[in-house]
């Protein structure tokens, strides 16, 4: 298990594991979250957003199947939560070069209770870690509130951008996340801190 | 409101013992117009030291909760482990079937004066269940559109209390070396030094050794209860004492 980054235009004809993340994110957004979001050749959850713009953090099998990832989207451009989420946020979100949106955070269905929380833990992990190595002081993203409290059990510093408000596909509410050379041990305390994830691989462009 | 919110997250964001979040806490549940609240673990608090729990219910309440071991059965709290988001009492008998024995908690508690409330559901996977609640007086009712705002205030406060709850509660791991391992489990087995000494082929000085160090590291006196406290954690197995 590794953790990947891709970026700029990375289809899901690239290689495997960009082809089995486009499933994956059908598979558990379409199918299982019951999102209305696009859906290319039957197969593969793309929307507006994987443009050549967004980066793509993966954790990748042995086999290169893709096993967990998220999009990070640059907030000095259109992304997420200042376009379709503006309402969640109780004054303008935070936005720079230094601010990255998470978005799509996906676990793969084709694996274990065991196998997810690994998957999860080094997922975290290498996001902390790709913000370290990227100068990324700040993430932002909407998450499900059912999830609330799990994403503050990983230990980093965490706070609400506004209220939560109720929608077609659950409570969702607005957060952000600021990293620091210290939130590796704050993740560690909590048990989730996988040093796998160190160092982050630079950023690959995609041919 | 959010306002208020967000001040409450930074400032417990500071704060390190549970006394100082039970004042935040209720002050920012009077502040959303609620009397009591209760944050905890759903376990018979008595009987689990790691659990959670601050409240200001009236004392006799409490008591007479934990003399009943309702920490586990409350119907609030078996509602809360089946709900991914915060809701009012008044949908319970829409979310879990309410027994008779319910339904005289809930009548017991409005006699002492705890009256509607709100619950946040606080899950986190591998852990027990938990909620943060807010009650207000028999006779009151919640304001319209605090749930999002508590919904809020629960998360982040369960977080703190955790990470409060954690320091004393979850010392290192103890690891041992090989060589110390194998002597715990020959000590498990009953051998002396001067047996495991000739079965592993080293001197009896380096197997006291050994397990003094081993002793160390669990500051623990006896070797029986090193053996013990080494099958307790994992760090050997039933099986490896047992079999070999």
């Amino acid at each position: 298990m590794r953790v990947i980054v891709r970026s700029a235009n990375a289809g899901p004809s690239s290689d495997r594991t960009l082809r089995t993340m486009f499933e994956d994110r059908k598979s558990v957004f379409v199918d299982l979250l019951k999102w209305n979001v696009p859906v290319i050749d039957g197969r593969f959850e793309i929307d507006q957003f994987d443009d050549e713009n967004a980066s793509y953090l993966i954790v990748a099998g042995d086999d290169g199947d893709h096993l967990g990832s998220a999009r990070l989207l640059p907030t000095t451009r259109p992304h997420i939560l200042d376009s379709l989420f503006r309402d969640l946020c109780a004054s303008p979100p935070p936005t720079g070069p230094r601010v990255f949106e998470i978005t799509r955070f996906c676990l793969s269905r084709r694996q274990g209770a065991n196998g997810r929380r690994a998957t999860r833990n080094l997922l975290v992990s290498g996001l902390v870690a790709h913000a370290l190595a990227r100068g990324i002081r700040t993430y932002v993203g909407v998450a499900e509130i059912a999830w609330l409290q799990q994403i503050l059990a990983f230990g980093w510093e965490c706070r609400p951008l506004g209220l939560p408000s109720r929608r077609d596909c659950g409570t969702l509410g607005a957060l952000r996340i600021e990293i620091a050379p210290d939130t590796c041990e704050r993740l560690a305390a909590n048990g989730i801190w996988d040093p796998a994830a160190e160092p982050a691989d630079p950023i690959r462009k995609a041919a | 409101m959010f306002n208020r919110v967000d001040r409450f997250v930074r400032d417990i964001g500071e704060l390190d013992c549970e006394e100082d979040l039970a004042g935040a806490l209720a002050e920012i549940s009077g502040d959303l117009g609620f009397h009591y609240f209760a944050l905890t673990h759903h376990v018979d608090v008595r009987r689990s030291s790691a659990a959670i729990r601050i409240h200001n219910y009236p004392d006799g309440w409490a008591d007479w909760f934990d003399d009943q071991g309702l920490g586990g059965v409350d119907p609030v709290h078996r509602a809360s482990n089946i709900a991914g988001v915060g809701f009012a009492w008044s949908s319970l008998p829409d979310m879990i079937a309410l027994t008779p024995e319910d339904r005289r908690i809930l009548d017991l508690a409005r006699k002492e004066g705890i009256g509607e409330g709100i619950t946040i559901p606080a899950h986190v996977p591998g852990e027990a269940h938990g909620s943060c609640s807010f009650a207000c007086v028999t006779g009151e009712r919640p304001a319209g559109g605090s749930l999002p705002l508590l919904q809020l205030v629960g998360a982040f406060a369960f977080e703190a209390a955790r990470k409060m709850a954690r320091k004393p509660l979850a010392p290192r791991p103890v690891v041992l070396t090989d060589r110390q391992r194998e002597c715990v489990i020959w000590t498990a087995r009953g051998k002396s030094d001067w047996e495991i000494a000739r079965i592993l082929g080293i001197s009896e000085e380096t197997v006291g050794e050994h397990l003094r160090h081993a002793r160390e590291r669990y500051g623990v006196g006896k070797r029986t209860v090193l053996a013990i406290h080494a099958l307790f954690d994992g760090t050997i197995g039933f099986l490896e004492v047992l079999r070999r």
